[in-house]
């Protein structure tokens, strides 16, 4: 076969050479001109022949079928990646970024019986621009993430005995009924403001409307302001100064209803996020120091169903918080205490509560229940044993705190309960139980730890630049405007988190080209854009709470895309590696195939070159 | 059947009240509840057996809620995120002495383990779910264990027995890590689950460095809960918790070797008890001397209640139970048990003390077990699971009443890793050393093969045995298979473990009842004894060398066929490629000008000198015998050299 193909190929040659030995020997009449052909033939710089282009075709089909093949090799050493929505994910980091969203608030201040003795006759319209340029003055410098910025609407009522005006800037649904307030008399609301509010709540409570109610009833001295627990507040007393009074509301709206009494942005600090899954679990602990001296117990189940529940029912937009319990026995705190002749008990200061946490005896314990990426708060009540037995926190100045237990941000809180007459050697091992009254004030402490927790003040009164206001307390822990305000900041936080979450794995991604990308990965990374989308139109129609429900979801799908178990994998294989086990075949075998294309492609030529040599010097004779 | 019932009644220690007992077990509860309890037992080998034994019950969740006061929420979470019914783990360091320390009572059977972590699981889940639960689970222990519980993980490395091991139950899961290093990183969060930990209580005795100095050292944890089952909802949750240990006290008298050494609690564990778990509604120590020692005891005068002629206590003990129902009635053994107070003015040290030599055998399992590996190389081998009688089956009636032979039914399961490839149908049974028919010995057979990568082999197998037998043997022959790179562990060359196999005798059961009286506390190890439980015992690991490959073999492989490849082709191209004809011509061309080989010598010589070719220094032709005869002179030293070769490295 080989040798077949060798004579086919080199035919031409071949019978080159016969023909001049064959013109030796027999010269014919009709081999006259070729003679003369033969004369002047050179066979090294001339063929008379047309070079073969079979082998030249044949070692180009070979190197065109490698490179053809080359794609295809690399198809299927491919590694599947999920098609991510890159651009998706980075117009949602840029959104994000660009402007942190901005809620519409909608503010409605409504000013009864104002004519009756000021002498300046006020349109609804002034008095609205007057309010607005004291709450730009107030929200200048204090608009961190879940705050209105400028986007409000500030919407004024009149109402006086006999006329009723209304301004409003936008369509903003509020409405005033006029002489509401007629028929309520504010003598005695001093005495139950509690019955105000809820009036009030039955009269401006819709829409998530923020609105003050400045009442002027002509009597008093002094003007009192209150912040009730729904979302409105009221400012009684005798209105000598209407500039004031806009003041006064403006400063209610920016700092109380918006800001949630934060100062500027030292929310970094404060502020404690939901896990990562959007859930929290609260963990209560009841630690007996030394079991041998007594052993307490509580009824949490009773305090779960009567406090705690109406209180996690609130907070259930924010994070899915679920309760846990335990008694824990034989955990010494790990700090020192003195005793105090003066406080007649054992005083541990402030500079010691770093170490009052003892993690070495105190098997507090993450929950099994829990993800692991659940936020766990724990909520500690410290029984000291008997030879530290009244245990008192003093604070740096000397004082003893009611409460007698401290916070540790984001980890949860302590409070100490001494035993009663623990100073008579009572000696009964019994269990004892918690009593109700002391369990009742101890998770009043641990609703205002939580609150403190969650970048609350409990204090009840917010002193401000224009006088003091008194804040009433919801007995859910919670008021509906402090609830607006962490929905807000938690939607906030959440979408930055999503956005921070999701641009991280698709530049993880995009950095690592031989990474496999699971499916799931790819439907997790939709879904939570799908959700993020949701949360910020959710914010914009100014639904708080839907807003943190969806931004909850986005940024838990995030993060569960990033932390994927099949990213964390080791199935990334290096360009080294591809080299390394490619390179043995392809190396030798490409040389081969270029060498021998490169051969062919110059000998085609060369031999090209040799007949058209040849054809011009017949041709010259011819001539 | 009915024969061996009737051998079945003679054997058994107690065989009535056993709805009494069981009526104990379903007891309601509507407290949380915990105790503690310690058994010492001097073994006859001059070593102690400690035993520690804590429980934790809780009432069930719909009637009690799910805050807890005594049970660790560790564990009831546990319970309800993977609704387990029934689970025990175990860690182990050493192996059970069969032989010595008994294998028949209440305590070895159970608490006796196989070296390494063993975990088994009965799920209340549908049965599509029992394996991720299962998987679930064991990266819960692991993480709340520090043990890397979670290699039982892949399906290779558990599996679901049918019948040998427990009772019929299609969810249960059952895997062991006959590897795994045992240590107080281990004990830690085991402890962190009583509610004294080791701070007080009888676990303050637990002495890290002598409880780890032990021949055998059994951490166990077993719970069973009636949460999620609608009969027995009321049962609440159990976890048991024991620590079995055997030490060895250290004989400070000299005086006499033959006396078996004296012993207390501060000798054993270098520590002793200031008083009992604030917590706990009682804490009991036992000290049990079995009924062979009882038997060789001297009795002489009157037996005092520290101890007789030939033991004393340090403490007096506050009560004597005996065992009631024994077959042999001098064979009865004696619980001495002591109350721990809420505080001791002296901190309690229990001692024993000899005055007289004894020995003593403990009760032995009706067979001696043990397996081997036999055969040689990397290819094959076969394992063997050699019986051997004991006194106990000697003892064993030879023809029963009806002039039937008496037989004796054992269990064995084992599962063997599919890299084991094992041929069942080789499997042959032997008694006394005569090969004998499947259908004589084997009762019931259950196989599932391995898969490949997906599933180990398990055997489940009951034989039928004559109680007479002196020795019984069963072998298995099996090839050795081939891991891929990525399954082999980083100590290939160590040899990779068959667990276990689990050896039962369901004709045999083992209870020890005790006469109690009403007004002492009910002791939860005490009605555990009273339990009647099936005779286990565990066999040796088999540690099975395995091919070790030398692991750049993948890269050699590669670049050899890699090389065969590119040479192949490269000769293929360059075949379609030359013109051999052009080629011969330009040589004869050449050749007219001046001889063939020449040419060619002035060429390598060329080569050789590294200097450009120059035709025209060629030497002039030579005569062609020549040529012939270095030729030949060539390729005899080829040849040679190929020769010395072979020889020097073959």
């Amino acid at each position: 076969m080989y040798s077949k193909l060798n004579t086919e190929l080199e035919g031409p040659s071949m019978a080159e050479i016969s023909e001049t030995m064959g013109t030796e020997s027999s010269p014919t009449e009709n081999n006259r001109n070729e003679n003369s052909e033969t004369s002047i033939f050179d066979h090294k710089t001339m063929r008379k022949t047309k070079p073969g282009l079979k082998r030249l075709t044949l070692t180009l089909t070979v190197f065109f079928s490698f490179l053809l093949g080359l794609p295809w090799l690399l198809k299927s050493v491919e590694i599947y990646r999920s098609p991510l929505p890159f651009r998706d994910i980075d117009s949602l980091s840029n959104s994000i970024d660009l402007n942190p969203f901005l809620y519409p608030c909608k503010f409605h201040v409504v000013f009864v019986n104002l004519d009756h003795s000021t002498p300046i006759k006020s349109n609804a319209e002034e008095l609205g621009f007057l309010v607005t340029s004291h709450m730009l003055r107030f929200a200048d410098g204090n608009s961190f993430c879940g705050t209105c910025e400028n986007n409000y609407t500030v919407s004024v009522s009149l109402d006086s005995a006999d006329n009723c005006v209304e301004h409003h800037e936008a369509d903003s649904g509020t409405a005033w009924r006029c002489g509401a307030l007629s028929e309520f008399n504010f003598d005695d609301t001093l005495k139950n403001e509690e019955a105000l509010d809820d009036y009030l709540e039955s009269v401006v409570g819709r829409n998530r409307v923020y609105t003050v109610v400045v009442v002027n009833t002509g009597e008093g001295d002094r003007i009192r302001a209150v912040v009730g627990k729904y979302r409105h507040a009221w400012i009684v007393g005798r209105v000598s100064e209407v500039d004031m009074l806009a003041e006064k509301a403006a400063e209610i709206f920016i700092k109380i209803f918006v800001s949630g009494l934060k100062e500027e942005e030292s929310i970094q600090g404060e502020f404690m996020p939901a896990g990562a899954d959007g859930k929290i679990v609260l963990s209560f602990n009841l630690l007996n120091a030394d079991p041998r001296d007594w052993i307490y117990d509580w009824d949490f189940k009773e305090v779960d169903e009567k406090f705690l529940a109406p209180t996690l029912e609130a907070l259930s937009p924010i994070a899915n918080i679920s309760v846990e319990s335990q008694v824990l026995y034989h955990t010494p705190k790990s700090s020192y205490s003195y005793w105090d002749a003066e406080q007649e008990s054992h005083v541990f200061s402030t500079k010691d509560l770093p170490f009052f946490v003892n993690s070495n005896e105190w098997h507090l314990d993450t929950s099994i229940a829990a993800g692991g990426r659940s936020k766990i708060l724990q909520f500690v009540v410290y029984i000291p044993s008997a030879n530290e037995c009244p245990l008192r926190l003093q604070l740096p100045n000397g004082e003893i705190p009611v409460t007698n237990g401290f916070i540790s941000p984001t980890w949860g809180g302590v409070v100490v309960l001494n035993p009663p007459n623990c100073l008579q050697n009572v000696d009964s091992i019994h269990p004892r139980k918690v009593s109700p009254q002391e369990l009742n004030q101890i998770f009043e402490v641990f609703m205002g730890q939580l609150r403190q927790l969650f970048g609350l003040k409990s204090t009840g009164f917010y002193k401000g630049t224009s006088g003091t206001s008194v804040l009433l307390t919801s007995a859910r822990g919670f008021t509906e405007w402090e609830l607006d305000v962490l929905a807000r900041q938690h939607a906030c936080y959440n979408l930055r988190q999503c956005g921070a979450t999701l641009g991280s794995l698709s530049r993880l991604v995009q950095s690592l080209p031989r990474m496999i990308i699971k499916d799931e990965i790819g439907k997790q990374v939709k879904f939570s854009l799908e959700a993020a989308k949701l949360a910020q139109s959710n914010a914009s129609h100014g639904i708080y709470d839907a807003s943190a429900v969806s931004s909850r979801h986005a940024r838990s799908l995030a993060e569960d895309a990033f932390f994927h178990p099949s990213v964390m994998s080791v199935s990334y294989y290096s360009f080294e590696h591809n080299f390394a086990v490619y390179s043995p075949f392809f190396l030798p075998l490409s040389l081969h195939v270029i060498l021998a294309v490169v051969k062919e492609i110059k000998r085609y030529k060369q031999e090209s070159r040799k007949y058209a040599a040849w054809k011009a010097v017949r041709n010259q004779i011819s001539d | 059947m009915a024969r061996l019932l009737s051998v079945f009644v003679l054997l058994v220690f107690v065989l009535h009240a056993a709805s009494e007992s069981t009526g104990e077990l379903v007891e309601q509860l509507d407290e949380e509840e915990f105790t503690e309890e310690l058994l010492f037992r001097p073994l006859p080998d001059r070593k102690v057996l400690s035993h520690f034994h804590f429980e934790s019950r809780v009432p069930p969740t719909n009637s009690y809620g799910h805050h807890h006061r005594l049970f660790p929420k560790a564990i009831y979470q546990l319970v309800h995120k993977y609704r387990i019914k029934e689970m025990e783990l175990s860690f182990t360091q050493g192996r059970w002495n069969y032989e010595t320390w008994g294998g028949f009572d209440p305590v070895s059977s159970s608490n006796a383990k196989p070296p390494g972590v063993e975990l088994w699981a009965v799920f209340d889940v549908p049965p599509d779910q029992i394996d991720a639960s299962w998987k679930n689970l064991t990266h819960t222990l692991s993480g709340l264990f520090c043990a890397s519980i979670n290699f039982l993980e892949s399906s290779t490395t558990y599996s679901s027995p049918n019948w040998t091991f427990q009772s019929l139950s299609a969810n249960l899961r059952y895997g062991s890590l006959p590897r795994e290093a045992v240590c107080t990183e281990n004990l830690t969060p085991w402890l962190k689950l009583l509610p004294c930990r080791d701070k007080s209580g009888l676990s303050s005795l637990m002495n890290r460095p002598s409880i780890y100095r032990g021949f055998y050292h059994s951490q166990r944890l077993h719970l069973t809960s009636g949460e999620f089952d609608p009969i027995t909802s009321d049962h609440g949750i159990v976890l048991e918790q024991t620590l079995t240990i055997v030490l060895q006290p250290d004989a400070l008298e000299t005086r006499a070797r033959k006396l078996q050494p004296n012993w207390s609690m501060n000798s054993l564990f270098g520590k002793t008890v200031d008083g009992k778990c604030a917590l706990s509604k009682s804490s009991n120590v036992y000290v049990q001397l079995e009924g062979s020692l009882v038997h060789n005891m001297k009795h002489e005068g009157d037996e005092g209640f520290r101890g007789n002629s030939n033991f004393e206590f340090s403490v007096s003990p506050d009560t004597i139970m005996k065992e009631v129902n024994s077959f042999h009635k001098e064979h009865s053994t004696i619980l001495y048990s002591f109350r721990i107070k809420d505080s001791h003015i002296n901190p309690f040290d229990l001692g024993f003390k000899w005055k007289l030599p004894v020995t003593w055998s403990c009760v032995k399992a009706p067979l001696r077990v043990s397996r081997f590996l036999m055969g040689s190389g990397n290819e094959k081998g076969a394992i063997a699971l050699s019986l051997q009688s004991t006194e106990w089956s000697q003892s064993l009636p030879k023809v029963d009443h009806n002039e039937e032979k008496c037989r004796l039914r054992v269990d064995v399961f084992q599962i063997v890793p599919w890299y084991i490839k094992v041929y069942y149908h080789t499997a042959k049974v032997y008694v006394d050393g005569v090969p004998q028919s499947f259908g004589d010995t084997i009762e019931k057979l259950s196989v599932s093969p391995s898969e490949d990568k997906v599933s180990p082999g398990v055997m489940e197998m009951s034989l039928k045995l004559p109680c007479d037998l002196k020795s019984a043997s069963l072998t298995l022959e099996f090839d050795k298979g081939f891991l891929h790179i990525d399954e082999y562990p980083p100590d290939a060359n160590q040899g990779f473990d068959i667990p276990s196999a689990i050896i039962s005798y369901p004709d045999f059961q083992t209870r020890l009842q005790y006469k109690q009286d009403n007004s002492s506390i009910k002791s939860p190890m005490v009605s555990k004894m009273q339990e009647k439980r099936k005779i286990l015992s565990y066999t040796e690991v088999l540690l099975v060398p395995l091919t070790t490959p030398d692991f750049s073999m993948p890269y050699n492989v590669i670049t050899i066929t890699c090389t065969v490849f590119a040479l192949y082709f490269g000769s293929l191209m360059n075949a379609l490629r030359r013109r051999a004809g052009e080629e011969e011509r330009l040589l004869k061309e050449k050749d007219t000008k001046s001889g063939k080989l020449p040419l060619l010598l002035s060429k390598l010589s060329a080569k050789l000198r590294g200097r450009p070719w120059d035709p025209s220094t060629s030497a002039p032709p030579s005569s062609p015998p020549k040529f012939i005869s270095s030729k030949v002179i060539l390729k005899i030293v080829l040849i040679a050299a190929i020769g010395f070769g072979w020889q020097y490295y073959g």
